[in-house]
């Protein structure tokens, strides 16, 4: 039986199981670092989709048209759907959604950086789903690789959902590359301002990384940060230039040896600043958050105490 | 025909109405009290706007004007939609309360539409009708157990539904040329509706420990309660106009671009 | 009163009838009407469904995978297996 063996023969047995490539389920024994750091990972991804709602949400009552104004429902609607599945890939864990949500409005726990920035036009709408989706994607389906059964699954799910936000964020800048020169100029606009964030969004180079040693060996992620983030750039630049847009990087172009696209790095300082909280909307989506966790705390619990009494009585 | 025009203001008032419900609706996606909530309303906000689709669709078979047109060009004071569906979301019971009393309205009005003599208002409604089976359970539900739930819950769908109750009534004002409509077998009129209404919801609400403002003395409804009226004569107000400013303000940017 | 994000309640989905049902994840609910129909907001509003089961997760029982014994065979049960035994033989024409 499991009991009698070391620490070391569980570890040893854990992590050959694990670079065989299969995979990890809740009631598996697994290192206590291994669960931490899934919790964490998992717990973060899920509150960057709930706290990502609100730069998109915001624009839902100006979008212009039927189809646009439907089809961000339907994306922040998915969004809400993604936290949803996340969070109870983390509850697999060990941890419950209500201290989940509490670290998050307590400002204890982290979300992707990406959305602390704000959306000031239309075309932010469709340059998220656009840009951030398709770097989202690109991490994502290495994700769904990874080693822990449930977030796994719960990535397969996403993954196919987020592909339709890319196409959906896509059309929407498309056509306002292709249109009146005011529209043009929003969607260069947007783009020049969600270029870097985006960039950073596969997290910073391995080498500062202290995390993704460990996670590569246990392969919660299977692929380097740089490497992401080249696929990234591989993929987006040409689309982008496509539109007849611009990059804002004067660098950015393919080596011809490598094929791929040579970039810039990003401002990793900035990324530090503004992930301890110092962004421009870190305060403000927070603290939205918080108002609406509270607004909603007496249907909760008179929901939950309804059906308590019925229980009680049965 | 000569009902046409009376034709055009029912399928507009329905229209205008989705429209500005659904646009309401919309406001809790990513407000909600839970995350299987901000889903199951999200869902119910694209299905309104999505029926304020049909309706205008219809309206462009007779007039020849495109539903994003109508809904995005037109001046705030031209909408014909009832005043309940423009307040602002309130808090989660007011728009429990609203949601509950608009379903059933709509519940009446298509199925009073299944024997229109209207075809293309008679085959939308079957459809629409589909969908809207699930929106009264969401609503319905939500109304029936947050009703006596709580002593807070209690009492916030109590001022919710005397809120909303005198502005629901307002749905069923009197349309332009109802009469023909009504001699015409098209649909029943409003006053048959708001009598069904009445049957449906008053014991619902009651059943969930709240008082509405109708008595049933000999067998008829007697409402204690000024309905908010107007709506469908374009009397409306600044409230309007600022949801209607949202709702085209990017449209506005560049009319008669593609977006 | 404490506040709280509802029990969990396993989902089963069946795409369409003469399939099986198959578990999909978990929604929070505060009732089982309630988890139905938020089974089918999150789990059905693109897949094509014909039926939905909900179950509170504390009523599912689970084996445990660290007791490798619960299904370890050691006894020769080949009689089980199809390929134990010839298949008929046919009349020649």
């Amino acid at each position: 039986m499991n009991a009698e063996k070391t620490y070391e023969e569980k570890l040893a047995e854990f992590e050959s199981r694990v670079a065989r490539g299969e995979k990890v389920e809740p009631g598996d024994w697994m290192p206590e670092d291994y669960r931490k750091t899934l919790i964490r990972m998992i717990g973060q991804h899920a509150h960057s989709e709930i706290v990502g709602q609100l730069p998109e949400g915001k624009w839902i009552p100006f979008a212009p048209g039927f189809r646009r104004k439907l089809t961000l429902i339907a994306k922040v609607q998915d969004e809400a759907g993604h936290g949803q599945l996340l969070y109870r890939a983390a509850e697999t864990l060990g941890k419950s959604r209500e201290e989940m949500l509490e670290e998050l409005l307590a400002g204890k726990a982290k979300y992707a950086n990406v959305f602390n920035y704000p959306t000031p036009t239309w075309a932010d709408v469709g340059v998220i789903g656009w840009l951030v989706d398709t770097a989202a994607v690109v991490n994502q389906t290495m994700l769904s690789q990874t080693s822990y059964g449930p977030y796994a699954r719960a990535m397969k799910r996403i993954c196919y959902e987020e592909s339709f936000h890319i196409k959906q964020g896509y059309d929407a800048v498309a056509v306002l590359a292709k249109g009146t020169p005011e529209q043009r100029a929003m969607a260069q606009d947007a783009i020049n301002r969600w270029w870097y964030p985006t960039l950073m969004m596969s997290g910073p180079p391995d080498t500062l990384s202290t995390h993704s040693q460990q996670s590569l060996k246990w392969r919660i992620k299977t692929k380097t940060n740089e490497q992401v983030r080249q696929e990234y750039v591989d993929l987006i630049a040409p689309q982008i230039r496509a539109l007849g847009l611009s990059v804002p990087d004067n660098d950015c172009h393919v080596d011809e040896k490598t094929k791929h696209w040579h970039y810039t790095q990003p401002d990793w300082d900035e990324l530090k600043r503004v992930v301890n909280g110092d962004g421009p909307c870190n305060k403000e989506r927070l603290g939205v958050r918080k108002q609406v966790h509270e607004d909603g705390r007496w249907v909760r619990e008179a929901l939950a105490a309804r059906q308590r009494r019925k229980e009680a009585v049965a | 025909m000569s009902n046409t025009l009376a034709l055009q203001s029912l399928l507009l008032a329905m229209a205008d109405d989705e429209l500005m419900l659904g646009h309401r609706d919309g406001e809790w996606t990513g407000y909600a009290p839970i995350l299987e909530e901000d889903i199951a309303f999200s869902n119910v906000a694209q299905d309104e706007l999505g029926h304020s689709l049909v309706w205008y669709t219809l309206h462009q078979h007779l007039t020849g004007k495109d539903p994003d047109a109508m809904a995005f060009e037109r001046a705030w004071n031209e909408f014909t939609c009832c005043r309940f569906v423009t307040y602002p979301k309130g808090d989660f019971a007011y728009a429990v309360v609203r949601q509950y009393l608009f379903d059933e309205a709509e519940q009446v009005r298509l199925n009073a539409f299944a024997d229109s003599t209207y075809l293309p208002i008679k085959e939308a409604s079957v459809k629409i009708l589909r969908e809207e089976a699930y929106h009264l359970m969401h609503s319905q539900g939500l109304v029936e157990r947050l009703g006596d739930a709580t002593e807070e819950s209690h009492r916030r769908m109590q001022t919710a539904v005397d809120a909303a109750f005198p502005q629901a009534l307002g749905m069923f004002e009197k349309l332009d040329g109802e009469d023909e409509l009504i001699a015409a077998g098209i649909f029943p009129g409003n006053r048959d509706l708001q009598a069904e209404w009445l049957k449906r919801v008053v014991p619902v609400l009651n059943g969930a420990t709240l008082a509405v403002p109708v008595k049933d003395p000999n067998g008829s409804c007697v409402i204690h309660a000024s309905p908010d009226l107007g709506g469908r004569k374009k009397n409306h107000n600044e409230r309007l106009k600022q949801l209607v400013d949202d709702l085209q303000a990017v449209y506005r940017i560049a009319p008669g671009a593609k977006w | 009163m404490s506040d709280t994000q509802w029990d969990a309640y396993e989902v089963f989905h069946q795409k369409k009838k003469g399939d099986p049902h198959i578990h999909v994840g978990a929604v929070h609910a505060p009732d089982p009407q309630m988890a139905l129909q938020m089974a089918r907001d999150q789990f059905a509003r693109r897949l094509q469904c014909v039926s939905l089961w909900v179950v509170n997760s504390r009523h599912i029982t689970e084996t445990d995978y660290q007791d490798e014994r619960f299904f370890a065979q050691w006894i020769d049960k080949s009689y089980r297996d199809p390929k134990a035994f010839g298949a008929p033989e046919k009349e020649e024409p």
